[in-house]
């Protein structure tokens, strides 16, 4: 799966829990998912699943603790796909 | 969140900090019965039960304890605090005197808040702050589980904006500590004061709080992320059911 393919996904998934939409309709690998996105930071964790579920893979809790960005989404998945 | 992960430079910190608020402790927890008792002159309902039961808990096992609570008010954990021993029975077993982690722009913005949080065993949390930093707060508190303090954490996360217990706020934190610190124990404890209709910063001055305690052993099903939201969905669960039963007992209206 292509980079720009799992980007297009990730964003997909987080699409439900962004509270602002004016950064999502700019969103880049740059953007902050907490910051700028405003998903509620208890809620990362459902996204996560949610990756693991669309993915396929498992992601360990201290994984999650580098995932600030949806590029850092997008390469911690691509890293667990191989 | 292995024990090694903690550097030999933050659990010394921690130990620095546990032994400056004990040298404190005569002080520390008399103020707070005197700003509940005499100040805000709150009255606690089965107060010796509740210590009766704490005590027994703690001395029938040296696993460690998590106490998981309800929140409604910012004073939440001395209110717990008070609850659950006295200041005699805290300077003897300082121990049992809680951790806790309170968001850190309510309780460490200003140097004597600070210092506040810092005599009263607190490791403050920047709530949806940067991963790091909240990893290595939950790696302190871990330690401190495994070191034989007793910690106290709000699963919700926060002060809840309903008044009652929401279950679906459960922040998945809590679930992590209990699966990284081996055989931790979860004590659910539900705190409410009769007049305490939503969430505030104060107890009603003059309210009767009424406490219980629930020992709860979550199941962790499947491994990662989906154990840790699953225990602490099921621990915000139990505390939703200690809250129904608070009011059935409790009778009398609902809060708004």
């Amino acid at each position: 799966m292509s980079q720009d393919e799992i980007f297009a996904q990730v964003v997909k998934i987080l699409t439900p829990y962004v509270k602002n939409q004016e950064a999502l309709d700019s969103v880049s690998a740059a953007t902050h998912i907490l910051d700028e996105l405003k998903v509620n930071s208890a809620r990362l964790v459902d996204v996560v699943l949610e990756f693991e579920d669309a993915f396929d893979i498992e992601i360990a809790d201290e994984d999650v603790d580098s995932v600030e960005t949806v590029g850092n989404a997008v390469e911690l998945i691509q890293s667990k796909l191989g | 969140m292995a024990n090694s992960q903690l550097s030999a430079r933050a659990r010394r910190g921690l130990a620095i900090q546990r032994a400056i608020a004990f040298a404190l402790a005569p002080l520390s927890t008399l103020a707070v019965l005197v700003l509940l008792r005499g100040w805000l002159r709150l009255r606690l309902e089965n107060a010796s039960g509740a210590r009766r039961t704490y005590r027994s808990l703690l001395s029938e096992s040296d696993a460690p304890l998590l106490i998981c609570a309800n929140h409604l008010t910012l004073i939440d954990s001395a209110l717990i605090g008070w609850a659950l021993g006295t200041p005699a029975f805290y300077l003897r077993h300082f121990s049992a005197l809680p951790w806790n982690v309170p968001e850190q722009k309510n309780f460490a913005s200003t140097r004597l808040r600070r210092a506040l949080a810092y005599v009263y065993k607190c490791v403050p949390v920047v709530r949806g702050g940067d991963r790091a930093g909240i990893a290595d707060t939950l790696a302190r508190f871990a330690h401190l589980l495994r070191s034989g303090e007793v910690g106290l954490i709000f699963p919700e996360g926060g002060r809840s904006r309903s008044g009652r217990v929401e279950t679906d706020r459960a922040a998945y934190g809590v679930g992590r500590i209990v699966k990284d610190v081996p055989h931790c124990r979860v004590l659910c404890c539900y705190l409410r004061g009769d007049r305490q209709q939503s969430w505030g910063s104060l107890p009603a001055r003059g309210d009767r709080l009424r406490i219980s305690l629930a020992l709860f052993e979550p199941k962790a099903e499947g491994s990662g992320l989906r154990a840790s939201r699953d225990i602490a969905r099921q621990i915000t669960t139990r505390l939703a059911e200690m809250e129904a039963v608070h009011f059935a007992v409790r009778g009398g209206g609902e809060p708004s």
